[in-house]
């Protein structure tokens, strides 16, 4: 049994510290980090807990003097962090792949290797569920892409793709809410509402739900 | 009741932020630089968050429908109301039918790129998740969730003339918080998850070289031109929460630094963060101008943010005193 | 020097309530007044004409601090000698810590002086800038 080095602690100025645990991302340790979540967000210094991919951003109500205490408190949490199963329900989302909607598919072509429909069907074929939402309001981090069509971020990110871009960060994938700058590959659409203020919670969305992504069309 | 009468998409009603729903992905917004919104508010006795209007390009003009106490504070050019001149970081009164015009900065001039017009009382927008920032990304917040436009009319929380008096003005913070390195502007900065990745000649260019924001630099973020930061070793990050201030090094090498209508996630890896004291000062950096990073450690930046809560309450209480006399709020 | 009708005026003044009538000629002020005794006229020289404007305004300081002929932000003084500036308009500014009170032209004028030094430290009433008066 290999021992993994310890979770990394480190800052976001005066405003947030991130905790970084090392290994592979699992959805195993997204639970666990839901579980550290809740358990931080009762500590009088954190003001949120924002769950990322495998780690977890805790934003300070008021930065504390002294941040040992809260690095042995943060490293006794996760040790006895037992993941936290949220289960929810499956979202089918209808994609159309390619064309105008999917401007960087060649990107990924070119980087795997693998042809538009090789790649499609791995990306369609999985269930992907809902780690956290971040990056704009009602965004879905999503686990389980297949890592055959892992793809890095762009050198120049995009100023702007439309909401309901289906893309590829790395070894992620997601779906814009709005539109908006970003630094993913970008191979297809899909139109669905994420985000509605009037709701409460606004998310269409949480952490325990998974997505299925359907193929409507492939444009060549 | 005041009246828009420019066409200007940029200028937006900001508080100091909306906090509480980072993770629903909604990002914080609020003002560049919420030294001088904060301020304008305690000029006219505000609560210290009333909501504001945050004016990015000049001229700007308003014109107010009914008697109604203001204050300009920030950056930009000469203030008018009506034929009169107001000087700087300054609160009055305006009469029904009067026009504010807030002018083009004077050429060389670096005396910030926004301006705050804050209302007696606050601007009255309903707020959405607990804060009247706009929204832009989720088209909701402030003023229907966008920009400003020509026509649009918008409310102050407090109607009249009121007893305070007014008519006076602060010396701003660019005077009385000074920060600065070799002559150019300065702010400080903590390392970050990924400081250590960059090569030693980067870390050292880093801090030892001038940054010029670039024309690609809006509230998103500060595209920076300068010294090409090398990584020894360029990794893909998971994606993970970030904040204003974030100083992210995608491959190109050359850094963007987070600002207030940022995500509030990202991937790219991470050089360092401009601490949340100093984030005004950037925020009142025009376009085209140099600045420095400064390293800073942990108590050092939490002494900066003493010495900002510090100067506010100075304000707070010179106003209280110069109001007292004259029946208050 | 007799007033026509001062007889007449004095009968209609005796019918009514009213306790003082004065009347203003180019050459003489007649006052009228009602007692128990009866009506009393008597003539008093005519009303010294109102003085002139006054040449000079003096701007003071209304409270003690510092004076600042110009904004900390900016180069250019105020108020400069031989400028016409509005009633209300800001001649220069009384630092009080990090206050800032305007010093402002009661009335429309011309800036004659500003007498004190920028960075001065000045008590409540020091006069500070001299204007002429000048017809709005």
């Amino acid at each position: 049994m290999t021992t993994e080095p310890a979770p990394l602690i480190t800052l976001l100025g005066t405003t947030a510290l991130l905790f970084e645990p090392a290994g592979e991302t699992t959805l195993s340790t997204q639970q666990r980090i839901w579980a550290l979540a809740r358990e931080a967000l009762a500590w009088p210094e954190i003001r949120e807990a924002v769950p990322g991919m495998n780690n977890l951003m805790l934003a300070f109500a008021c930065p504390p003097r002294s941040l040992a205490p809260l690095e042995t408190r943060l490293h006794a949490a996760w040790q006895a962090a037992a993941p936290l199963p949220l289960d929810g329900r499956v979202i089918d989302l209808p994609v159309v792949y390619g064309g105008e909607r999917g401007p960087h598919l060649a990107d990924v072509v070119s980087h795997t290797g693998l042809g538009v429909d090789e790649i499609v069907e791995r990306h369609a074929g999985a269930l992907y569920p809902v780690y956290a939402i971040g990056s704009h309001p009602g965004y879905c981090y999503l686990g389980g892409m297949d890592a055959r069509i892992a793809t890095p971020r762009r050198q120049v990110p995009v100023l702007s793709i439309p909401g309901g871009s289906v893309s590829i960060g790395g070894a992620q994938t997601g779906v814009s809410a709005s539109a908006g700058p970003s630094g993913w590959n970008t191979i297809g659409a899909t139109t669905a509402r994420f985000f509605d203020v009037a709701q409460h919670p606004p998310t269409l969305l949480h952490p325990g739900d998974s997505i299925r992504f359907r193929i409507e069309k492939v444009i060549r | 009741m005041i009246e828009i009468l420019s066409e200007s998409a940029l200028a937006t009603v900001q508080d100091l932020g909306r906090l509480g729903a980072l993770s629903w992905g909604v990002g914080v917004s609020g003002a560049m630089d919420p030294l001088a919104l904060e301020a304008g508010n305690l000029l006219l006795g505000n609560a210290p968050d009333a909501a504001a209007i945050e004016v990015q390009i000049f001229p700007f003009q308003v014109r107010f429908d009914a008697a109604c106490a203001f204050a300009v504070t920030g950056g930009g050019g000469p203030v008018r109301l009506g034929e009169r001149e107001l000087p700087p970081w300054w609160c009055g009164m305006a009469a029904a039918g009067e026009v504010l015009r807030l002018g083009v900065p004077k050429r060389g001039t670096t005396h910030g790129s926004r301006a705050y017009l804050c209302l007696a009382g606050g601007v009255d927008v309903p707020p959405v998740l607990n804060s009247r920032s706009t929204q832009l990304r989720g088209a909701f917040g402030g003023h229907e969730g966008r920009g400003l436009r020509r026509g649009d009319r918008l409310a102050a929380g407090t109607l009249g003339w009121g007893a305070r008096p007014l008519w006076f003005g602060i010396v701003p913070p660019s005077l009385t918080l000074p920060c600065e390195r070799d002559g150019l502007p300065a702010v400080r900065v903590l390392p970050a998850a990924e400081y250590d990745s960059f090569t030693p000649a980067s870390q050292q260019a880093f801090w030892a070289e001038p940054w010029t924001i670039t024309p690609q630099s809006d509230r998103y973020g500060y595209r920076l031109s300068g010294p090409v930061l090398e990584a020894i070793a360029f990794r893909e990050l998971r994606s993970h929460g970030i904040v204003p201030g974030v100083i992210q090094v995608p491959r190109g090498g050359q850094p963007i630094v987070q600002m207030r209508d940022a995500q509030p996630s990202g991937g790219y890896p991470k050089i360092g963060t401009v601490i949340d004291a100093d984030l005004w000062r950037l925020g009142q950096a025009p376009i085209g101008s140099r600045f420095r990073f400064i390293e800073a450690s942990w108590d050092e930046a939490l002494a900066a943010a003493d010495e900002t809560r510090r100067w506010l309450a100075s304000i707070e209480r010179l106003v209280g005193l110069h109001t007292l006399g004259t029946g208050g709020r | 020097m007799p007033i026509a009708g001062i007889d007449q005026i004095s009968a209609w003044l005796a019918a009514t309530d009213i306790t003082e009538l004065e009347l203003t000629g180019p050459d003489a002020c007649l006052r009228l007044t009602q007692g128990q005794g009866g009506v009393v006229a008597a003539t008093q020289p005519p009303a010294p004409p109102p003085p002139a404007a006054p040449e000079m305004m003096a701007v003071v300081a209304s409270n003690v601090g510092l004076f600042l002929d110009r904004h900390p932000l900016h180069d250019v003084p105020l108020a400069i000698p031989g400028a016409r500036v509005a009633a209300g308009q800001v001649l220069g500014l009384l630092r009080i810590g990090d206050l800032l009170l305007p010093v402002a032209a009661p009335a429309a004028g011309e800036v004659l002086a500003v007498l004190v030094p920028h960075g001065t430290v000045v008590g409540f009433g020091t006069e500070l800038i001299r204007l002429r008066p000048l017809p709005e």
